[in-house]
């Protein structure tokens, strides 16, 4: 069946549609793409963390200034200034290690009273006897 | 090192400390006083914490020495020295601490030229106004003879009688001393008259007491022994002509009789005082040099080899034989 036709309007030329510009997209997509491919290569080439950073991150929350600041709280990450090792663990390389069973020692200057001289024990050679009145 | 009883340690003079070393550490000994022997007996021993067996060896040693000097005193009718005082017989057996003092006394006579002699209790008891007649030294007039049991046969003339004084004392001080050889350095005070072992790199100080005031120590030796050598024996006694004093008459007098004339010594020595190498030989030769006289004195200490010797004469003068310097403390 043949649906009628609008009768062409006298006059009016039909032009074809345009197609929408491709190159911004292409743009869009190309940049988010090497976004993404850094993001990536990023966090494919980052050094792993120590179990210990783990450790004492999890033992060192992030300080919270929350309660001083008000409801205009920033939280700050404050730098790790050692970590203590657990039982198995080694040190970081090139990290300074304290041994915690050999502490600085302290000199003390402790003045205490001299003790009392004995007196020598001396024992006395004499004539024996008594004097007959 | 452990000494035996009974085992005599010489030492030479080369031995002896030639000054008082500041090396040598003193004594500081646990002391025990009893009476015995009708005066002051202690005991002192470097117990190094061990003081129960100090205090258990002292003990003993105490019971021992009264035991022995109930033998040997002429003060009670019971003793085995009244015993043969009393006795008629010409020979008389006695038992082996008896007859090891009359040995003793032998000894002793020896060592001080005749001057120590146990023949002279009625010279004695003549001076204190006790009998009327005395005779001089009888020495030559008995003589002691030894079984193999250590008991021994004492023969005398009837009526010669004994007293064994200082000497008795002496040889008492030394034999209580070999009791305590288990003890590195060890003290027998026996009223006065010393006898004394010292350990290696140790010393004993012993005061000389003044006759010429009461209280006061005349001078102080140091009789040690040196480090890394052996247990040194030492014996030290004082006479003197201050103590035992009585006068007869209004005479003045005292006890130390001049065998040479059965009378109380006229000397010029009020007390001597004599560092030998056991008591026995220091008693001797202290009331030697007391009867003798300073110059006689002097010479016989010298020909003895006496370790060191003080007297002190009539006019105050301290006198000193050089050796004592050697011994002389702070």
């Amino acid at each position: 069946m043949n649906a009628p036709q609008p009768a062409p309007t006298a006059g009016r030329a039909h032009a074809p549609r345009a197609k929408p510009d491709a190159r911004p997209m292409r743009l869009a997509l190309g940049a988010g793409g090497l976004a993404a491919m850094s993001a990536l290569a990023a966090a494919i080439v980052m050094p792993p963390r120590s179990a210990a950073q783990y450790a004492n991150s999890a033992q060192q929350p992030a300080a919270s200034v929350d309660s001083l600041a008000g409801p205009t709280a920033v939280q700050v990450q404050r730098p790790i200034q050692y970590v203590q090792l657990l039982p198995g663990q080694t040190a970081p390389p090139g990290a300074a290690v304290i041994n915690g069973s050999a502490p600085t020692p302290i000199t003390m200057t402790v003045t205490v009273p001299a003790p009392a001289a004995q007196p020598p024990v001396v024992i006395k050679t004499t004539a024996s006897g008594k004097v007959i009145p | 090192m452990i000494l035996a009883p009974g085992v005599e340690h010489r030492v030479s003079k080369r031995a002896l400390p030639r000054t008082p070393s500041p090396g040598l550490c003193p004594i500081e000994p646990v002391s025990f006083a009893a009476t015995s022997m009708g005066g002051r007996l202690v005991v002192h021993l470097e117990a190094e914490g061990r003081v129960e067996e100090a205090r258990r060896d002292n003990r003993r040693v105490i019971a021992r020495i009264d035991r022995w000097a109930a033998r040997l005193t002429r003060h009670t009718d019971s003793s085995d020295l009244s015993r043969l005082n009393s006795d008629a017989e010409f020979a008389v057996p006695v038992r082996p601490t008896l007859a090891a003092a009359f040995q003793a006394s032998v000894a002793a006579a020896e060592a001080s030229e005749g001057f120590a002699d146990i023949t002279l209790l009625d010279a004695r008891l003549a001076a204190e106004g006790m009998v009327e007649t005395a005779a001089a030294s009888r020495r030559g007039e008995w003589e002691v003879v030894r079984g193999e049991r250590g008991e021994a046969v004492v023969r005398r003339p009837p009526g010669l009688r004994f007293d064994f004084g200082g000497v008795g004392k002496g040889w008492i001080a030394d034999r209580a001393l070999d009791l305590l050889a288990a003890w590195p350095s060890a003290l027998i005070d026996a009223d006065g008259d010393l006898a004394i072992r010292c350990a290696p790199g140790k010393f004993w100080e012993v005061g000389i007491d003044d006759p010429r005031t009461a209280d006061s120590v005349l001078a102080v030796l140091r009789l040690g022994a040196p480090h890394g050598g052996t247990y040194t024996r030492w014996g030290v006694a004082t006479s003197a002509t201050s103590v035992h004093r009585w006068t007869v008459s209004g005479i003045a007098t005292h006890h130390l009789i001049d065998p040479r004339t059965g009378r109380p010594a006229q000397t010029d020595v009020v007390q001597a005082t004599v560092v030998a190498g056991s008591a026995l030989r220091a008693e001797a030769l202290a009331k030697a040099a007391v009867i003798a006289g300073s110059v006689e004195g002097f010479a016989l200490l010298e020909r003895a080899r006496v370790r060191g010797a003080v007297l002190v004469t009539s006019s105050g003068e301290v006198r000193a034989l050089p050796m004592t310097l050697m011994l002389l403390g702070s």
